[in-house]
């Protein structure tokens, strides 16, 4: 098994670093102008963008994984974002408690989504569409239409514990990611969402407290796309209730181009961060393809498929 | 021997990668005739069943039917060139009518719509023509586990097929099902149906079958007439040895003082079961018999916190206990070994090790998973339960059907519980195997667990427990030990003049 996901993690790795040098042959630049796609403040900029991606996708790749799925975390990052800029800006309160208490709009969501699957027993698909049509809502009434304007108030910009403020969101998802992908490969934690996604019925007869491990996920994905949306909050400077529209789905098919499956039972959160940055990449460099304009869609949404169909080629040859 | 050509297995050879499944097996079946397939578990059965249905395909070797060659490339073809099916696993599609489950797949249209009448009346014919009092128009969801396995027959029929394939077809019938399935059969042969039918349980095999092949590590070992062989034979030549006679048991622990291993006291679930009360002491195997729908499966599982209880208590070892989930039974000692291992026993995207480790881990909650004392752990089970499998490190589906069945017993046993539930522990796994699962219950008895069998197997029940309680129709009907456990007095109990 472990052997097994190094090497579909490689497989990503490798999609990858074909994506970058494709894109760095075929944006080569006339004469001595610098490379408008291969250079540091340019991938800066990837990472930038792509790890508000990839903090969600780290929790969405764990619902996944635990045969779940999560609509809600373009919800819940508006909201989340909502929640702190509204408290930073219009309430007056400090940067850190304002934006602790956008962290903890995931909590709440969590726990709700988690209550309808794990009490009411809906089903993960019809509880989280319903969470992110509330989480959705609640922001556009606190913000009745207007955004609150983060950056006005941040005086000379933002620098958490004195870092350039584009750092931040890489740095929060690598050790994010390093903390989960631990929890999920190395503790019983990570084996019972494993469990519980392969076969829930077998896990629940083996003693795992199955409603336990479905709260624990939801909640962790609650938490993980309010942080980003906190993120994201203070990268646009705005806190905005139609921020991160549509966002859900391009974290789950981040997580499935990184291996994770929707039957639940197999991914790894790595895979999905490694997806966001397979995305990243994509947003950041067909806009700056000449003609490619109207067509950035559509090759999005064939490589998600090309990828997903030639690693189950791949998944049939392993033994 | 055949003179008309039937069906023709010509050194039919298939690896599942360093598995040699099937090694060159030949062996042919006479048109009409009943012909009987066993062997143990990773004989090869099931791999010779998967080529006939087109499942999977052969690396070498050919089939021939009549003399022509059969290319099985799906299972499609499988059913276009006559060869039904009828599973062990049972394949039913739980959300649609009896007729909706005979035609899937293949529905009669009319200009492109669906003929439901037309199916519909097919469908009573079917029924008719095997006496099975069920509508067409009845959801699957609503039979029994019999009249979903007679479905299926009559779903083979519906296809005019020449050759029939059952695999283990009884498995979850009672006797008087079994009658049932056994006459249709009959009447088929009549009709000129090639039979091909495999089953561990000898006795049906001699009863059904005209002649028997035995299959043993993928390998062909012989072909028999049914009127020239004694079952001992037959078991022999499966197992490749004379089974040791089985060791007289020390019978239970003698210390009377200590409180039973299980006291269930007027337990109380409607609308399964009402007022049981049963113990079973330190040492002590009890069969729990009772058909399908007595309950008895409902009990075990309500005990082990599946379901909340009603009424009545439930102590373990003198200590009282209320388990709302199975984590709490787990860790009070009581472990439930599952009828149904594809569904609640393994895991199959984890590896063998994963499964065989887990109930004892969430026992104990440990933290971090230790992969190198959990590979020790795992071998060390693997070695005394003699598990045939290519390492700990792979999924479990690589497993053949009984060694899934030990890794399934193994992985509860491995918590070293005070009271041992075991849900029909058998089903389904041949000969040497029950052999092997009985001897590691006795075990586990003579170490002073305290077992209850859960079995519709009234052999099985009989050869491995001291005590036998009947239950029917949620009531315990009453319990039969020593000279008075006789098969008769058991079925007395389980079906109609209740002693109670």
């Amino acid at each position: 098994m472990k052997k097994l996901l190094r090497i579909r993690e490689f497989s990503t790795v490798v999609i990858l670093l074909l994506e970058i040098l494709f894109f760095t042959w075929w944006l080569w630049p006339d004469g001595s102008r610098t490379h408008p796609f291969f250079n540091a403040s340019n991938f800066l900029l990837i990472l930038k963008y792509s790890s508000i991606y990839g903090i969600a996708a780290v929790g969405a790749a764990i619902v996944i994984i635990s045969g779940g799925i999560d609509l809600a975390p373009g919800a819940v990052m508006a909201l989340a974002g909502v929640v702190g800029a509204e408290l930073f800006v219009v309430r007056d309160w400090g940067l850190g408690p304002a934006m602790t208490m956008g962290v903890l709009v995931g909590l709440a969501s969590g726990l709700l989504t988690s209550a309808l699957i794990v009490v009411v027993r809906l089903p993960p698909f019809i509880a989280t569409l319903g969470v992110m049509g509330i989480t959705r809502g609640i922001a556009f009434i606190i913000t009745e239409g207007q955004y609150f304007d983060v950056s006005s108030k941040l005086v000379g910009g933002w620098r958490p514990l004195g870092l350039p403020a584009d750092w931040v969101a890489p740095i929060i998802l690598i050790a994010l990611a390093a903390v989960f992908q631990m929890l999920m490969t190395a503790f019983q934690w990570g084996r019972a969402v494993f469990s519980v996604g392969g076969n829930e019925t077998a896990a629940l007869f083996s003693g795992i407290a199955v409603g336990r491990v479905k709260t624990s996920v939801y909640v962790i994905a609650g938490l993980l796309a309010a942080t980003s949306g906190v993120v994201l909050a203070l990268v646009q400077g705005q806190g905005k209730a139609d921020l991160a529209t549509g966002y859900e789905l391009d974290i789950i098919a981040s997580s499935v181009v990184g291996g994770a499956s929707l039957s639940g039972g197999r991914g790894s959160v790595v895979g999905a961060v490694l997806g966001t940055l397979i995305f990243g990449v994509l947003r950041n460099a067909l806009p700056q393809i000449p003609g490619a304009t109207f067509y950035d869609r559509l090759i999005v949404g064939l490589v998600v498929i090309v990828i997903v169909v030639v690693d189950q080629l791949l998944l049939k040859k392993r033994p | 021997m055949p003179t008309d050509p039937g069906l023709e297995f010509r050194n039919v050879s298939r690896a599942f990668g360093a598995v040699r499944a099937l090694r060159g097996v030949s062996f042919g079946v006479v048109r009409g005739e009943v012909h009987g397939l066993i062997g143990e578990n990773g004989a090869g059965k099931s791999t010779l069943l998967k080529i006939l249905a087109g499942i999977v395909q052969p690396d070498a070797g050919e089939i021939h039917w009549r003399g022509e060659r059969l290319h099985l490339g799906s299972p499609r073809e499988a059913l276009e060139r006559g060869i039904g099916m009828v599973y062990q696993e049972m394949l039913c599609f739980e959300n649609l009518s009896v007729a909706g489950n005979i035609f899937a797949g293949r529905e009669i249209t009319r200009r492109g719509r669906l003929a439901h009448a037309e199916m519909r009346a097919r469908t009573r014919a079917l029924l008719d023509e095997l006496h099975l009092p069920i509508s067409p128009d009845a959801p699957a969801e609503s039979l029994s586990a019999a009249y979903r396995q007679l479905v299926q027959v009559a779903r083979a029929l519906a296809f005019d097929c020449e050759i029939l394939v059952l695999d283990e077809p009884t498995t979850s019938l009672t006797d008087a099902e079994t009658d049932h399935l056994f006459a249709v059969l009959e009447k088929l042969k009549a009709r000129g149906t090639t039979l091909l039918y495999v089953s561990h349980r000898l006795p049906e095999v001699f009863r059904l079958c005209d002649r028997i092949t035995v299959l043993r590590d993928g390998a062909y070992v012989e072909t028999c007439e049914r009127r020239s062989v004694t079952p001992d034979h037959i078991v022999r030549a499966m197992v490749g040895r004379d089974l040791p006679p089985r060791a007289p048991r020390a019978s239970q622990v003698a210390d009377r003082t200590a409180p039973p291993a299980l006291a269930v006291d007027g337990l109380g679930r409607r609308p399964w079961f009402t007022n049981v009360s049963l113990t079973v002491n330190a040492g002590e195997i009890v069969g729990l018999f009772g058909l399908v729908g007595s309950g008895r499966s409902e009990f075990l599982e309500t005990i082990f916190g599946l379901y909340r209880m009603e009424a009545g208590r439930v102590r373990v070892a003198g200590r009282e206990i209320q388990a709302a989930s199975p984590r709490d039974a787990i860790r009070a000692g009581i472990v439930l070994v599952p009828e149904e291992r594809q569904r609640q026993g393994l895991l199959f995207n984890l590896t063998v090790r994963h499964n065989l480790v887990l109930p004892e881990q969430t026992a104990r909650g440990g933290v971090r998973v230790r992969a190198a004392e959990e590979r020790r752990t795992a071998l060390a089970l693997v070695d005394t339960w003699r598990i045939k499998t290519a390492g700990v490190e792979i999924p479990p589906d690589a497993l053949s059907g009984g060694n899934q069945q030990k890794v399934v017993v193994a992985k509860w046993l491995a918590t070293s519980p005070t009271v041992i539930l075991l849900d029909e522990p058998t089903k389904g796994v041949d000969v040497g195997a029950k052999f092997e699962i009985h001897e590691i219950i006795r075990r586990e008895a003579a170490r002073g667990a305290g077992c209850l069998v859960a079995s519709s197997d009234l052999p099985e029940v009989l050869a491995l427990a001291d005590r036998i309680v009947v239950m029917r129709e949620g009531q315990i009907q009453g319990q039969v030990a020593g000279d008075g456990a006789t098969e008769e007095a058991v079925m007395r109990l389980a079906t109609h003049e209740g002693a109670a």
